[in-house]
């Protein structure tokens, strides 16, 4: 009896499918059919015009009219376009300055919000909007504040007797500018997500490194921001990707200038796509800024993860 | 276990349900072809950019013209900074418009793609005659017509009054201040921290009314076959040299070279004593002056061999997608036959590109006495310039003449040099 009704119940019946199959089959269904409207909206709208962009990045084209199949000339132009390495140059530079200092802002204002405090969550409000308005609206109203003939800060600076900052003819003036409204922007976002990381520490890992003599600095030092680890991580690389992508502040406030001083890669890739019309090469520009953000994602994970082993 | 995969059953027919449902509803939102940007059998549809002045008289010679046809026009307004990145887009997805308004140096690039109708046997005969041979030139590509010359603009140097007290004001093309002239007044007006004597337009896609004073000077662009680069030349030095001068003297705003601000503002909040600005800025900078109780006036470009000016203002084209051409041509011919164009012009403060207007007093709705003095400089604007700044990749020699005066004016970079990089950026732009 004990050694039959095993046999019953895994000896397969002529003619019907083990049960274990058919459940994965259908588990297997209704997997691709949960999955499917995601799979559907990440082809339209991301895979698709990737392969596109990929595939643009062979011909010459004007983005109407004949297409010329071009090989890889556009890759070639692209490795001997001073342009383009200075805006790479610039990217990771405005990536550089902005990314760690917005996350050290944001940490100091997620652990001062993260106390009882009257007014907190009007003060959080008050950090996290620059995040939720248009680059743009924040872009023009970044004009008015760095314009250097009428702006608001020059203004202050020449009534108190002192000389102007040149924000638009003056290469790191005109960085400085967008690094001040980015890090402005971006802080609200790091400060909401390190507050959730903050919370989710136990109480008692704090309480314990007290009672162990721990002072305040010391517990930041070596409970909380350990802990933050994969909230930090999650923010550099995400904040890298943002920087890769920074279009709208750059347009609008500097242009790009004063020379290429403020090129980014999608500005660049912009001014060649529609303003010179040369969509070709904007494609090169946009796949090869896709290989950078690619790289520098994976090698950070893997360090990442290789530290997270040593641990 | 049962009820679990009953549960799942029920989710994903529910899911089904869903997605039928939601697909059902889809197709009554469906997008239509033709909603307002797509060309549609019986109507035109029309994508411009257009101040209110503009849009209102557009609409006024529409109304007329479909009193005439029975075809209504549809018009899509869209901001001047989008306007072609959404036509472009309609052309590509093949739902491109019947019309839309173009500059003259945009023309050449979408003849060349083969986007416009060929309006050579549409329109009629000797039409074009009634041009202007600048404007002419501009709607032309390898002897084939693409479009109307609808409106021009170019630009005037305008100045404070109460500034300006006392210098020397030209009141003819003949006596046009020198470059030298120019330069002395500019040098005499009061200059700071904030202060600046004057500003020119040549910012971004106006970078190319720099080369006014390379034709000033007697210098070319282009070579005379339109092929190759002719701007590394004597004259062409000579003109980055003196305009060069106007950055390292601090005569105009470090902000106001070719990547950087609009000049006009600077001028109406008395930056700058003097602006190079063209007539369709004058509804902005007149209401300014006048509020604040201050005046202005107008006078010539500074001329040097030969007086010169820049080719501005807009087409309009008909697209090879229009399934209406003939409609379309009709259009166009009225939209820019004298009395429209006169209507036009007047409410828009535009100059006109027929001939017949040219010496016609306009009843113009903003400074008519200045207007007067933009229409006798845009008979300066030669056709051999205009050929140059409309040839298909003018855009990307635009493109290149703004990163490279960029660097003159600002880093100070050797004229020769930068002309020569200039050049050599053209031979590989119109290869």
């Amino acid at each position: 009896m004990t050694t039959a009704a095993p046999a019953a119940v895994t000896a397969p019946v002529p003619g019907e499918e083990p049960p274990r199959r058919r459940r994965v089959s259908r588990d297997s269904v209704a997997a691709w059919g949960l999955l499917s409207p995601n799979l559907v909206v990440f082809g339209v709208f991301l895979f698709i015009p990737l392969l596109a962009t990929v595939w643009l990045s062979f011909y010459s084209s004007s983005g109407f009219g004949p297409r010329e199949f071009v090989g890889v000339d556009n890759y070639a132009e692209l490795f001997g376009d001073s342009t383009f390495w200075r805006a790479t140059a610039n990217t990771f530079l405005y990536a550089l300055l902005t990314v760690p200092v917005s996350l050290v802002i944001g940490l100091g204002i997620a652990l001062a919000m993260n106390k009882p405090l009257r007014g907190r969550g009007v003060l959080r409000a008050i950090y996290y909007v620059p995040y939720v308005i248009s680059g743009v609206v924040i872009a023009v109203a970044g004009r008015w504040i760095f314009n250097e003939n009428v702006g608001v800060i020059n203004r202050l600076l020449r009534s108190a007797g002192l000389d102007g900052v040149p924000w638009q003819s003056d290469a790191v003036g005109a960085m400085g500018s967008l690094v001040l409204i980015s890090i402005w922007t971006k802080i609200g976002f790091v400060m909401v997500v390190y507050l959730a990381g903050l919370q989710s520490i136990p109480k008692e890992y704090l309480e314990a490194a007290q009672t162990d003599g721990a002072g305040r600095w010391q517990r930041l030092r070596y409970v909380v921001v350990p802990l933050l680890k994969p909230t930090t991580i999650f923010l550099v690389v995400l904040g890298v990707i943002e920087s890769f992508q920074v279009f709208d502040i750059v347009y609008v406030l500097t242009g790009g200038g004063p020379g290429n001083a403020t090129e980014m890669l999608v500005t660049y890739a912009y001014a060649e796509g529609f303003d010179a019309r040369r969509q070709g090469y904007a494609a090169t520009i946009g796949v090869v800024t896709y290989l950078f953000i690619a790289v520098l994602t994976a090698l950070w994970y893997r360090r990442q993860r290789a530290q997270e082993a040593d641990l | 276990m049962i009820s679990s995969r009953l549960s799942r059953r029920g989710f994903l027919g529910a899911t089904a349900a869903g997605a039928l449902a939601l697909t059902g509803c889809g197709t009554g939102f469906a997008l239509q072809s033709g909603d307002g940007t797509g060309s549609t059998e019986g109507r035109l549809s029309f994508t411009l950019w257009a101040g209110e002045a503009e849009l209102a008289a557009f609409r006024t010679v529409a109304e007329r013209w479909t009193a005439s046809s029975g075809v209504p026009v549809v018009f899509n307004v869209v901001p001047f900074s989008e306007a072609l990145t959404g036509v472009d887009a309609n052309l590509a997805s093949n739902r491109g418009p019947d019309l839309f308004r173009v500059t003259y140096q945009d023309i050449g690039i979408y003849a060349a793609g083969g986007a416009l109708l060929d309006l050579t046997d549409l329109l009629p005969g000797g039409f074009l005659q009634g041009f202007g041979d600048a404007f002419v030139s501009a709607v032309q590509s390898e002897g084939r017509v693409y479009g109307v010359p609808h409106h021009t603009d170019t630009s005037l140097v305008l100045y404070d009054t109460e500034a300006l007290a006392g210098a020397r004001i030209p009141t003819g093309l003949d006596d046009a201040w020198t470059w030298e002239e120019f330069r002395s007044i500019a040098a005499g007006l009061p200059t700071g921290d904030a202060q600046f004597a004057f500003g020119v337009n040549w910012q971004l896609a106006g970078a190319y009314r720099w080369l006014n004073w390379v034709d000033q000077r007697g210098g070319r662009l282009l070579t005379d076959n339109l092929t190759g680069p002719a701007i590394d030349s004597t004259a062409g030095r000579d003109a980055l040299a003196f305009t060069q001068a106007f950055f390292t003297d601090g005569l105009v705003p470090p902000t106001t070279s070719t990547k950087g601000s609009y000049v006009d503002e600077l001028f109406t909040t008395g930056t700058i004593a003097m602006v190079f600005a063209g007539d369709f800025l004058l509804p902005t900078i007149d209401p300014a002056f006048v509020s604040a109780g201050r005046e202005y006036g107008a006078t010539f470009l500074p001329a040097d061999e030969r007086a010169s000016a820049d080719l501005g203002g807009n087409a309009v084209v008909a697209t090879a997608q229009s399934v209406n051409p003939e409609a379309a041509a009709d259009f166009l011919a009225f939209l820019s036959d004298d009395e429209q164009q006169a209507l036009f012009c007047e409410q828009a403060t535009v100059l006109p590109t027929r001939t017949a207007l040219l010496g016609q007093q306009l009843d113009y709705a903003v400074r008519p006495d200045l207007m007067e003095l933009f229409v006798e400089q845009a008979t300066t604007i030669t056709p051999e310039l205009s050929a140059q700044v409309t040839v298909p990749q003018f855009n990307a020699v635009n493109a290149s003449i703004v990163d490279r005066l960029e660097q003159a004016f600002l880093a100070g970079d050797d004229p020769g040099r930068v002309l020569a990089d200039l050049a050599e950026d053209i031979t590989g732009r119109l290869a």
